[in-house]
Order: C-alpha cells, then structure tokens, then sequence
C-alpha cells in the first residue's frame, strides 16, 4: 500500500505540449479513477507513473519517494493493459508467475502467490490453459492477476475494461471494485466512461486536453460541478444546458433563454443582465404544472421500464428528462416542466466557471 | 450437401487446365533427373520414359567414391552442410539481434542501417563476387571456409533482417511493455518473449539463409579450390570439365543434393506456421 503524489507535471511529445503541470495526490488504499475524452492526457499520465513514459517535467512520487528516475520494474506497481497483453506463447500459471520468476522468487512461494491469485480470480481451472483458449474476460482476469501475485504498491489500470461487450464489462467492474475492497492495495485507474468512474471510484479527476478540470468524490462531482465540462461530463444522460441571461430586476430571479422561456434561479448565482450556462439535470426536472412551471411540448417518449425518458422543446432549445414510472404523456402533448430551484447549475457563458449557487 | 454448379465446374476446369501444365512443367527436369541417377551409363540418352533396365548402380559408385570426380563426395557433402547450417545459424544471430534492436528497441539510426544494407541489393550480387574475391585475399581467407561463410552471411543478412524486422513489427508492443513492468532486462525480454514469439519467422529465415548457402555455386566457386574443401556443388561443376562427362553421375549427385533441402523444408514446415501470437492482444 502507498500514497502517490504528482507535482506540476508536464509532459511534451516533441514540440507537442500534451499535459500541462498537473499536481495532485492520491491517499494510501485509494481508488483513484482518472477520466476524460480520448486525447485528454489520462493514459500519458498513467503511464508516466508506470514508467512507460519519460516526465517532461515535474515529479512523481511513490511513498514520498521521487521515482522520476527509477525504473518501471524498481517502482514496485503493477500495470493491466487495456490490450491484457498477455504472453501468449505462455500458460495462465506462466503468465501470472513471470514477473516473480525474473524477480528469483522461490520456487514454493511462486506457486502459492499464483494459486492464491486464481483463487481469488476464479481462475484455478485455466491455470494450464494458453491465453488463446480462454475467452475477453477470463484473458481480463489473468492480466489481472499478473498484477496481483506480485503484491505491488500499486495497481494501475489503463482502461482495462474497454475491449469487453457491454455485459461482461459491468460484472468486471462489479469483480475490480471487490478486488480492491478485499486487497486494500491503491489503485490508479484510467477510464474514458464515466459510469465506470462514477460507480467504482473513491474519487475522481476529471481531466480535459492536459488539465485537470476538478477532483472530488463521485457525488461530489455530480453535485456540485465546478465547471461547464464536468457538469456535462459528469452524469447519464448528460446535464441539460441552455445560454441565457440573469434577471433579477423584479420579484424572484430567473434565466431567460431564447424563446422567452423563464428558467428559476433560487440563489444568488450571477449578476443581472450576466450572459449564463443554464444547467439542469434530467433527474431533477419534473413534469407538471405550478406557477413556475416553463411550458413545452413533447417530442420523443423512452420507456426503459422502471425509468421514462422523454425528450421536450421549451423554447428554442430541447430538454431531456428522466422520470421513474411510466408517465402519460405522448408525443405532441404540451406539459410543463418543473424545477427546483436549488438543483440547477448555472455557469459563466465565457469562463465555464462555476457562478456561486 | 453443396450442389456443384455448372459456374463451379467451369472454374474448377479452368483451375485444372493451368494447373496441370504448370506441375508437368515443373516436374519434368526432376524426373529427367532421375531417370538419369536409375539408367545404367550406355543408355543414359536413350530417350525413353523408363529405361529399359533400371539399375541403383550409380548410387552405388557415388556412395563408394568409385570415380575420380566422386574421390571426396562424402567429404564434400559434409562441406555442404557444414558450411550451410553455419550461415544459417550465423544470418539468425546477425539478423534477430538487429531486428530486435530496430523494430523493439527503436535503436536511433536503425532504420537507416537496415535501408543501407537493403541497398547492397542494387548491386546483383555476380557483380561483387571479384572484389569479395579481392577483400578476403586481404584478410588471408582464402580457401578457407570462413571466407565462404562470411561472404553468404553478409549475402543474406539485409534480407533478413528486413524480414524479421517486418515479422516483430507485428508483435503487439504492449508485451514488451507488460514484460518490462515485470521486471524483464531487454536480454531477458529478448530471450524470454522475443525469441519464442518470433520463432515461425526464425525457421524461415534460418532456411532461407541455410538454403542460400547450400546452393551456393559462384562464391563457393571463386573462394574455395582445394579439393578438400570445397562444397559438392563446386565439385558438382567440376564434373563438367571432362569431354566425356558421366552424366548419370552427374544426375545421381544431382538428386542425392536435392534431398536435404528437401528434407529440411518438411522437418520445418510445421514451426512455420502463423498464430503463434493468437491470444496475446484482443485485437
């Protein structure tokens, strides 16, 4: 188990500048998920940790030791591939025992590492199989456990889910969430899925091309973003956004956006006449008439059974709202739609900056 | 049951109808060859499809040196051999080590020093034969074996390499990457991962290059004259010197030369086959 601290790091492919000073900490036993678009500079991270990669500038370091200059295999960390890379002209008992076979482990002590690494993994009856005969997520597992006999520091996952069918992913990401409650071990993990970020990790960072935009607890994120991009990269179906503009000359404030339609603002986010990013989750819209109630029409009804998804115009601009049940309503009905004031997010237009709410 | 068709039968006929010329053509000088080794030397040229009686006589002479040119031919096929599995052996050292540096290491400058071997190529390789001739009179190898080794290692060494690089571009590079996370040395990536993953290819070029030299007929030519030290494709040549060559002799040797390659292609065959890295990356 060890903390990780990452300092201003920088990294620069040639000329080509592809993360700017990133600085943050991960806790002992952690589960860090590092999430974002492809290209954001979260795999580059990675593996600049791992040691795959040279640190452009900054410093990495592992227990409160620099490793800038240490090599990947003295870093004490073990890597899965997205790819698994396993060596296929090995067996999954050989695959798992390499790593301590070079380190000149005992020869009994290899084969208790690696029977306790297939037990953990359901993989004792493959032991003598090669990495062509097993299927995605029995070849996920075996990667899994390479890393797992070598009882390292850390855990690092580049996007390990990514090449399984949609099914065997979510049981994978049930079984690597386990694994670290069981192992205890931190984790640095690397996903470009949301959901997969949201739903294993003890925090997150949201990185976008080379930056971080913000880092906190799954819910925190989602609750308060601090940033236009983590409110709609955060969150499915994605946060609803529309331009408008503060008012708050007369009675109680509001967003109007193009149309006319009033949008409620119950805090003190944003000075009159302030051109915003109005947000709203499709949760935290409701149908029905009020007072405040904005008037549209419905466009598409989803039904997923225990959830109805409808997508409705108000205005010049559509809204897609999550109900649970299975609401009445059909396309070309006029509803009104219903928000509390105190779940909406709204944004400076320019910055994407959080306005206080 | 699959109906053969009538555009099914036309193709096939059209298949067989290339096909069959094609094996006649190729079969024919092997055959000749043989019908040579069986006749008895009086009716060698008579021109039948089977001689009239067919005799294992000159098999007899050759494997017991019963004639001049034949005085060293267990001699010389060991040269052969000799000389082949070397340059075999020693174009598989030069060309995975520089493959592995090239295409895994990404040694700087690698690529060009492929292309600049490659480029030997430009040159047809008769062209060279003289100034060969020439630099291992410099190096005091001449008549020596080694002279005949290095020239044919330095022959099918950019090939090679050019080949193997191309075969470990394929591996996926997250291997090297997993085995260095591991805790691998390049040596023992080399050994480890590299060497068993590429060994189809490895077969190949190693056949390749012992093929090449066991062929060999121009350099081993100029660069080797004792007697002693010579390969029996040389001696082969030789025969040719005589007005009244024997021929059937010649075709017995001939056929008996054919055989290792032969022989090596088919103990082979089974390594040279694809999907050795099936299973490594989901791809």
């Amino acid at each position: 188990m060890a903390s990780v601290s990452f300092q201003n790091i920088e990294k620069a492919f040639g000329s080509t500048k592809v993360i700017y000073g990133i600085s943050f900490d991960i806790h002992d036993g952690e589960f860090m998920v590092l999430v974002g678009p492809s290209g954001c500079g979260k795999s580059t991270l990675l593996r600049m940790l791992a040691g795959l990669e040279e640190i452009s500038a900054g410093t990495i370091a592992i227990d409160d030791k620099v490793v800038n200059d240490v090599e990947s295999k003295d870093r004490d960390i073990a890597m899965v591939f997205q790819s698994y890379a396993l060596y296929p002209h090995m067996t999954v008992g050989d695959n798992m025992a390499f790593s301590l076979k070079l380190r000149k482990a005992d020869a009994k002590v290899i084969a208790q590492r690696v029977s306790n690494a297939a037990k953990i993994l359901n993989l004792e009856p493959y032991l003598a199989r090669y990495p062509r005969e097993l299927s995605g997520g029995q070849r996920q597992r075996v990667a899994m456990g390479r890393a797992i006999v070598r009882d390292p520091k850390v855990f690092l996952f580049d996007e390990p889910l990514s090449n399984l069918d949609a099914k065997l992913r979510v049981a994978m990401r049930a079984e690597i969430k386990a694994l670290h409650q069981r192992l205890k071990t931190t984790v640095v993990y690397v996903t470009h899925d949301q959901i997969e970020a949201m739903t294993m990790a003890d925090r997150i960072v949201v990185m976008h091309d080379g930056r971080v935009e913000q880092i906190g607890e799954p819910l925190e994120l989602y609750d308060h973003p601090n940033n236009l991009f983590v409110a709609q990269f955060i969150g499915s179906p994605a946060m609803n956004i529309v331009n408008g503009t503060v008012r708050r000359s007369t009675g109680a404030a509001y967003v109007e956006a193009p149309g006319g339609v009033r949008w409620p603002v119950g805090h003190t986010a944003g000075a009159d006449g302030q051109p915003v990013a109005y947000g709203v989750r499709p949760a935290h819209l409701t149908l029905g008439g009020g007072d405040n109630a904005v008037a549209g029409e419905v466009i598409v009804v989803e039904p997923m059974g225990s959830e109805t998804e409808l997508l409705v115009q108000a205005g010049e601009a559509q809204f897609v709202l999550l109900t649970h049940g299975r609401p009445a309503v059909n396309p070309g009905d006029k509803i009104g739609l219903t928000v509390d004031p105190s779940m909406v997010h709204v944004f400076d237009q320019k910055t994407g900056a959080r306005l206080a709410a | 049951m699959k109906r053969l068709t009538l555009k099914d039968a036309t193709t096939e006929a059209k298949l067989l109808l290339v096909g069959i010329p094609v094996l006649l053509w190729t079969m024919l000088p092997i055959y000749h060859l043989f019908l040579f080794s069986i006749s008895p030397k009086e009716s060698a040229f008579a021109g039948k499809l089977w001689p009239d009686h067919p005799t294992l006589h000159n098999f007899e002479v050759v494997f017991r040196q019963q004639h001049y040119y034949l005085s060293h031919f267990w001699l010389q096929l060991w040269n052969s051999l000799l000389i082949a599995v070397t340059v075999g052996l020693l174009t598989l050292l030069v060309a995975t080590g520089a493959a592995f540096a090239i295409s895994r290491l990404k040694v700087k400058g690698g690529r060009t020093v492929m292309n600049l071997a490659l480029f030997t190529y430009f040159i047809p390789a008769a062209f060279l034969a003289v100034p060969m001739y020439k630099t291992m009179g410099n190096y005091g190898l001449l008549n020596n074996q080694w002279a005949l080794i290095l020239a044919m290692v330095t022959i099918a060494a950019p090939y090679s390499i050019w080949v193997l690089k191309q075969a470990s571009d394929k591996l996926p590079y997250e291997l090297d990457e997993a085995a260095r996370m591991d805790g691998a040395s390049p040596l023992q990536l080399f050994r480890l991962v590299y060497l068993p993953l590429m060994m189809p290819s490895l077969v190949a070029i190693g056949t390749y290059a012992l093929l090449l030299a066991w062929n060999e007929y121009l350099y081993a030519f100029l660069l080797l004259s004792n007697d002693r030290q010579i390969t029996l494709s040389v001696a082969l040549g030789n025969f040719l010197a005589a007005d009244d060559s024997p021929w059937e002799l010649l075709m017995t040797v001939g056929l008996i030369y054919a055989l290792p390659p032969a022989a090596i292609y088919y103990a082979f065959k089974r390594y040279m086959v694809g999907g050795l890295t099936a299973g490594a990356v989901k791809s």
